[in-house]
């Protein structure tokens, strides 16, 4: 009998100290989180995208709560709910802003303009196929295995024909595709006018026989785009490019595109 | 200072908690996909067997023993563990903001690590001194660090294996952790282990 005495009051004693403890400790170290955090965070599309400079979503809300000015819109979410985020914060500016610059990929060669010889049996991701050297002829173009698409947390992209589409309205310029793409052909460049945006499909650096023999559509350095009088197209390392800072030259632009014999000047209507 | 040594070895590689006693088998397969959370769990882990070993001690010896309750053994050890790790949870939570999210899910699941409950018990039956407990505590967090940053790098690597379907996941890891049972029963000469 005495034993179980003794084991009850020692048991509750420990049981007792330690509860204290805990019950002081989570008085001493409570964290609090600002109720306006959880708000903004069921406002904000988590995608964790990071194209608001912040890791994720959250320490985004969070800091916007500490310091509201840091608040420059959430670009996936829209204008609507950076308003409503606005408000939430008391911000009074107007955050709502056109997109500036978009999103283009510089190869829109689609399967059968660009050759393919080799079999390959690999690993289905363009990282594996490119350190190979497999999946396409073209040692520049676009694979088609779909890094890109895997990396977007906007869903802006889509692969057909092993040619890659671009939705601009979805797309949140985050850069991740940047980074997923071994052949590195994702661009941002800025927006042009009439919803024309030109630009160069093709990031073939080899000359003109050696792309003509990988590819119907590269950009076989024939010049005739920079031949134009006055023209806003220049060849580089063996590539046409376009002065962008004379992007409102639609004119010329256009004038230039119709030379191209390969159809490699391409334009993106948003 | 030999015997800590001694201790300090044989607890890492000779009896090693995951792959000879077979204790922790849950974090060790389920925390081991990618190396990062693996040596975070490792940390925590370390920091937690450690601490808890040398409170088990004190308690053991100074209240248990002496009040002839040594049966109350088990259930003591598990409240002295519940409670550190809500204590070092609530710790990390206000000072390491980072830290804590990304050990999020697997600090509360230290609380039924049963690495940590086995390292404590065997401190009694082994009857180590108390600077023995917290160097045999500190080892055996050690060896669970290093057995679950091999598995994480092993199966980061089979990533890019072609497995044949039957073997994927569960299987295949149940397979590695089989023979690296055997490559650490190669230990056990060690120190006459």
């Amino acid at each position: 009998m005495g034993q179980v005495l003794a084991a009850t009051i020692i048991f509750g004693s420990i049981g007792l100290i330690f509860s204290l403890l805990l019950a002081f400790l989570n008085q001493k170290l409570k964290v609090t989180e600002d109720p306006r955090t959880k708000k903004i965070l069921d406002k904000l599309p988590g995608l964790n995208c990071g194209a608001c400079g912040f890791s994720s979503c959250r320490t985004y809300a969070q800091a916007a709560v500490k310091k509201p000015e840091i608040f420059q819109g959430c670009r996936p979410a829209g204008d609507d709910t950076n308003e409503k985020i606005a408000k939430l914060l008391g911000l009074q500016k107007s955050l709502k802003k056109e997109k500036k610059s978009i999103l283009i990929c510089n190869c829109q060669a689609e399967e059968g303009e660009k050759k393919i010889t080799s079999l390959y049996l690999g690993i289905k991701t363009c990282q594996a196929a490119h350190s190979t050297g497999g999946a396409l002829d073209c040692l520049y173009g676009c694979l088609g295995l779909g890094d890109c698409k895997e990396a977007c947390p906007a869903n802006a992209i889509t692969i057909k024909r092993k040619k890659v589409y671009i939705n601009q309205k979805k797309c949140v310029l985050c850069g991740k595709c940047i980074r997923a793409c071994p052949r590195r052909l994702f661009q941002v460049i800025p927006r042009q006018k009439d919803k024309r945006n030109y630009f160069i499909a093709c990031q073939n650096k080899d000359k003109l026989k050696e792309v003509k023999d990988v590819c119907s559509r590269g950009c076989i350095t024939c010049g005739l785009c920079a031949r134009v009088e006055n023209s806003p197209y220049r060849i580089e390392e063996s590539l046409a490019r376009i002065d962008y800072k004379r992007a409102d030259q639609i004119k010329l632009l256009e004038e230039g595109k119709n030379k191209c014999p390969t159809k490699c000047i391409d334009v993106i209507r948003y | 200072m030999e015997n800590l040594i001694l201790i300090f070895i044989s607890t890492i590689l000779v009896n090693n908690l995951v792959l000879t006693y077979f204790l922790g088998i849950c974090p060790f397969l389920g925390v081991s996909g990618k190396m990062e959370s693996a040596l975070g769990m490792g940390a925590a882990v370390t920091f937690v067997m450690t601490l808890a070993t040398s409170i088990s001690w004190l308690i053991y010896y100074l209240v248990l023993k002496r009040f002839g309750l040594i049966f109350l053994e088990y259930i003591v050890f598990i409240l002295v563990i519940a409670s550190l790790v809500q204590i070092v949870e609530m710790f990390i939570r206000k000072y390491s903001k980072n830290l804590y999210q990304s050990l999020g899910i697997y600090l509360p699941l230290i609380t039924s690590n049963c690495a940590i409950l086995g390292v404590a018990l065997f401190m009694v039956v082994k009857d180590y001194s108390f600077l023995e407990s917290i160097v045999f505590g500190f080892s055996g967090g050690i060896g669970f660090s290093l057995v679950l940053a091999i598995m994480a790098g092993i199966r980061e690597d089979l990533e890019f294996a072609q497995v044949p379907s039957v073997f994927k996941g569960a299987p295949l890891t149940l397979i590695i952790a089989g023979i690296l049972a055997l490559i650490f029963m190669g230990f056990s000469g060690l120190g006459g282990g």
